[in-house]
């Protein structure tokens, strides 16, 4: 054991990497303001959405993998935000990212990953089953259009 | 000379001398259903209590017999019936044929009862008292003859409570807990099925299950005795006997509705109400009709801040329990064609919603910059007092005069001033007292139905007659035509003429002359109200009951007696052709006032609850609340000041009417001094006190003066009268609201194929 881990040293070492790897102390920090967190790691790959999967064994299991969301989400990410061909990643239900894998089913008819759109305005709302009680006057129009 | 022929001689002369009251008695018996003219008469049932006091005065009172209902002694007048003398001894006997306003039929045997040293049971709707009589109302074979009238009823009735309309409020269900047995002979075990009746195709109001019929024949009798349309009946015997209507025929009267109420199993039931609402979920209000000018009692049945359903509310002074069909079955049309947002013209010229805040501060804009006497405000036939008030307040504050009515009523003579001359001064419930009614323009049954139904109930039991002067048409009644000419009047009037309607009038103790209002929008229609002031004047003052009054007139809507007594203009006449900037429409529907008429920068404001003719013409969109969503202040043509409650809220954006006129005016700067419904109702009491005393009526004097005053407006007259709603299909769509009903509508298409039906 060297000095420098009895002394916590490469802990330090670990937090300039990390700055370093994220960018600098701007980029940093502001990464830290957007994700709660700071971490480095390799680049496994990046989904047409942009958001881009990272791995690092360091962390323990369940913490090393994660996605640092698309710039275009701002602060609106949220899980739904991944598409399909990365959630068995993310999840580890398989190893291998969408695009090292050869097995992956690829069709015409697949359509593109939707995100959750609940609480937005384009959620999905059923229509009305019940009857209006109250059936309101439509002004006849006078001029056309 | 045989002993025969002396006999046969004295016989004849008997009958000679007693001729005329033997005549009379077979008038009766023609205007009577027979098993009215053959069933015991009963001092206490037909007329109520008003019209009781007066009948007292002149015959004394018989002596008071003593009966025993199980074992308490009542004191009951001769020929009361055993069920009468129990109600006064507080014991309630099951019925289902029994009603205490139809006559007579004994035919449910439900009201059995054992009397003491009678061999059989006797029915207790029919059987008279006799003196020191012992009925006995709860012995075992009382309970044991009800048992056996439930057992046989229940035989042939189907099991399909669950399903049926009635469920709830089903005297046979009710009566059947109560009074039927505990348990059950009916063991059909081969299914061999009970009596199954064909359905009663009888219109778009009243949905048949005849199956449920028991035969009470309650519609029988108020369709012949009430409604005067001899259309139902039965055919057949014993187990084939059918309640119907010999060849499938629609129920052509304006009072229909109420043979479901009198239903007492679900044979009759709404057809619009069918399978809506139990009566344990529903809300009832208590309210009053203003589809009318008589101001029914009504109770609102609402569910889920919906009218379900109208039904009628007892009051002897005006409807006793019935109601007119519009009054009933229109409440379709307070869901449909509403106004639920306040509305402004776009740069288009189409109404577009807005919120309040606009249109308040455009409409206020709109008064603001118009000079007073270029402002017009217009009330229509639904307007409650307190609206009426706040909007009479509003535009005298900005210096305006110019408030009036729809309907027109002459201004010359003693006019508005005194409120004898615009109103019903001899009181619904002392029509059937009169015994001569003279009719003068005015198409009763479909004007004020429930006085009609009260006129028709003078004729047949009272043996009232009545003449029609106006256009002939059916009343229910026979009546003498005098002619349709308004000169007939002035000649009545004036003694030129010695018609027999002049002989009667002045033979007849308690005369009634009845102008409809509509007659006085004419020119010669202050001419033809001075006439008809002098005849009843000149008869009312030679009658020896000095409290007697013989002149009415019969207002057309709800509003209009409110409005006259806070002192609205009636008619727009001159005020339209002076050409206003503004125009203020509280409820305005009838077009009376249109676009044509007006100038083309004229601003139009509507407020009122339904989009009709009102707020098409309009350029602000004010929503006020139905009669049923505000509690407001009606008086009715008598002058019987009544509220209704609130049973349901007002749609969407809408508001009580009053407030929205208490809000612009903050808006306007003209600042009304009452926040609260007590304060303007204050504010109403100082107007006229007799619009706040709710319920009663005020006696009405001053005929003398306002005759004074009219003579010099009789001038000759010579048009012919002409009445508005001629038959029935005229009837059903009058207002706004009925206009917009679906059900309404249905009526009037079924009217017109049956009119075209060779029955």
């Amino acid at each position: 054991m060297s000095v420098g881990k009895i002394l916590g040293l490469d802990k330090v070492v670990t937090l300039f990497n990390i700055i370093r790897q994220n960018g600098g102390i701007r980029a940093s920090l502001y990464k830290l303001y957007r994700q709660d967190e700071l971490k480095d790691g390799v680049l496994v790959g990046e989904d047409k959405f942009g958001n881009k999967y990272y791995e690092n064994p360091r962390y323990f299991y369940s913490r090393n993998r994660w996605v640092e969301y698309s710039d275009k989400f701002n602060m609106d990410y949220d899980g739904s935000q991944i598409p399909a061909e990365w959630f068995g990643w993310m999840h580890y239900k398989t190893d291998l990212p969408p695009h090292q894998d050869p097995s992956r089913p690829r069709y015409k008819w697949m359509t593109n990953y939707n995100e959750n759109l609940t609480g937005t305005t384009a959620q999905y709302v059923p229509y009305s089953t019940t009857r209006p009680k109250v059936e309101a006057w439509l002004p006849p129009r006078k001029s056309s259009v | 000379m045989t002993k025969a022929d002396y006999y046969c001689s004295v016989k004849l002369s008997r009958c000679r001398c007693c001729q005329s009251k033997f005549f009379n008695e077979s008038i009766r018996m023609l205007r009577q259903p027979l098993t009215r003219a053959l069933a015991l008469k009963s001092p206490t049932r037909a007329a109520p209590l008003a019209a009781r006091c007066q009948a007292t005065q002149i015959q004394p009172q018989p002596d008071k017999v003593e009966v025993f209902i199980d074992d308490k002694p009542v004191y009951v007048l001769p020929g009361t019936t055993i069920l009468q003398a129990t109600a006064q001894a507080g014991v309630e006997i099951p019925r289902f044929c029994y009603h205490e306003r139809l006559a007579v039929a004994g035919n449910c045997r439900m009201c059995l009862v054992e009397v003491e040293k009678s061999p059989k049971p006797a029915a207790a709707c029919a059987m008279p008292v006799m003196k020191g009589m012992r009925v006995k109302t709860n012995s075992d074979l009382t309970r044991k003859a009800r048992e056996g009238v439930m057992e046989f009823l229940l035989v042939n009735h189907p099991l399909d409570c669950p399903i049926c309309d009635q469920g709830g409020e089903c005297d046979l269900q009710d009566q059947s807990m109560a009074f039927g047995s505990d348990k059950s002979r009916f063991t059909d075990i081969h299914f061999s099925g009970k009596r199954a009746v064909e359905d009663k195709d009888v219109g778009p109001l009243i949905k048949t299950i005849m199956t449920r019929c028991i035969h009470c024949t309650r519609c029988i009798r108020f369709a012949s005795e009430v409604a005067g349309v001899d259309d139902f009946g039965t055919t057949g015997r014993g187990t084939d006997m059918q309640v119907g209507t010999y060849v499938e025929k629609m129920f052509l009267s304006e009072l229909s509705g109420n043979i479901i109420d009198l239903c007492p199993v679900g044979a009759l039931t709404s057809k619009p109400y069918s399978f809506a609402a139990r009566p344990w979920e529903t809300r009832r209000i208590d309210s009053v009709d203003v589809l009318d000018p008589l101001g029914s009692n009504i109770v609102v049945t609402t569910r889920t801040n919906e009218v379900l359903r109208i039904l009628p509310r007892t009051n002897e002074e005006i409807n006793e329990e019935w109601l007119s069909d519009k009054s009933r079955f229109a409440c379709d049309g307070l869901k449909r064609q509403r106004l639920v947002t306040p509305m402004l013209t776009d740069s288009r010229g189409n109404l577009t919603p807005v919120e309040w805040e606009d249109a308040i501060v455009a409409a206020a804009r709109a008064l603001r910059d118009c000079p007073p006497e270029k402002l017009l405000v217009v009330a229509g036939d639904m307007a409650d007092a307190e609206s009426l008030m706040a909007l009479k307040d509003l535009a005298n504050k900005l210096g305006s005069e110019n408030v009036c009515t729809e309907q027109y009523f002459p201004l010359e003579g003693a006019g508005i001033d005194l409120r004898s001359s615009y109103l019903l001064n001899t009181k619904i419930a002392n029509v059937e007292d009169a015994d001569f009614v003279l009719l003068i323009g005015t198409n009763v049954r479909f004007e004020a139905p429930l006085l009609n139904a009260r006129i028709r109930k003078a004729y047949v039991h009272k043996e009232t007659d009545i003449a029609l002067i106006g256009p002939q048409v059916d009343l229910t009644y026979d009546y003498l035509h005098v002619g349709e000419s308004a000169s007939i009047v002035k000649d009545l009037a004036t003694g030129t003429s010695s018609h027999e309607v002049m002989k009667r009038l002045q033979q007849a103790k308690r005369p009634i002359v009845i102008l409809g209002a509509d007659q006085l929008k004419t020119p010669e229609g202050s001419a033809l109200l001075a006439y008809t002031q002098e005849l009843a004047l000149k008869v009312q003052e030679k009658l020896a009951d000095k409290e007697w009054k013989v002149l009415n007139v019969l207002q057309r809507t709800a509003s209009q007696v409110a409005a006259l007594d806070i002192g609205y203009k009636p008619g727009v006449g001159k005020l339209l052709q002076s050409g206003p900037k503004v125009v203020y429409l509280l409820g305005a529907d009838n077009g009376v006032v249109s676009r044509d008429q007006l100038p083309k920068d004229a601003v139009v404001i509507y407020q009122g609850h339904h989009g009709d003719n009102g707020a098409a013409i309009a350029d602000i969109v004010l929503p006020g609340a139905a009669y049923t969503e505000k509690r407001a202040t009606y008086v009715n043509a008598e002058g019987r000041a009544q509220q209704t409650l609130v049973a349901v809220t007002p749609p969407g954006k809408a508001r009580e009417d009053w407030k929205i006129i208490r809000a612009l005016s903050e808006v306007v700067g003209e600042r009304l001094p009452y926040d609260n419904l007590d304060e303007i109702r204050d504010r109403l009491s100082q107007v006229s006190p007799a619009l706040v005393n709710y319920g009663n009526v005020q006696d009405n004097n001053y005929f003398a003066q306002a005759r004074a005053l009219a003579q010099s407006l009789q001038k000759p007259i010579s048009g012919k009268m002409d009445v508005q709603l001629k038959q029935l299909e005229d009837y059903f769509m009058t207002d706004s609201i009925s206009r917009a009903s679906p059900t309404m509508a249905k009526c009037v298409q079924a009217v017109l194929k049956q009119k075209q039906s060779s029955y």
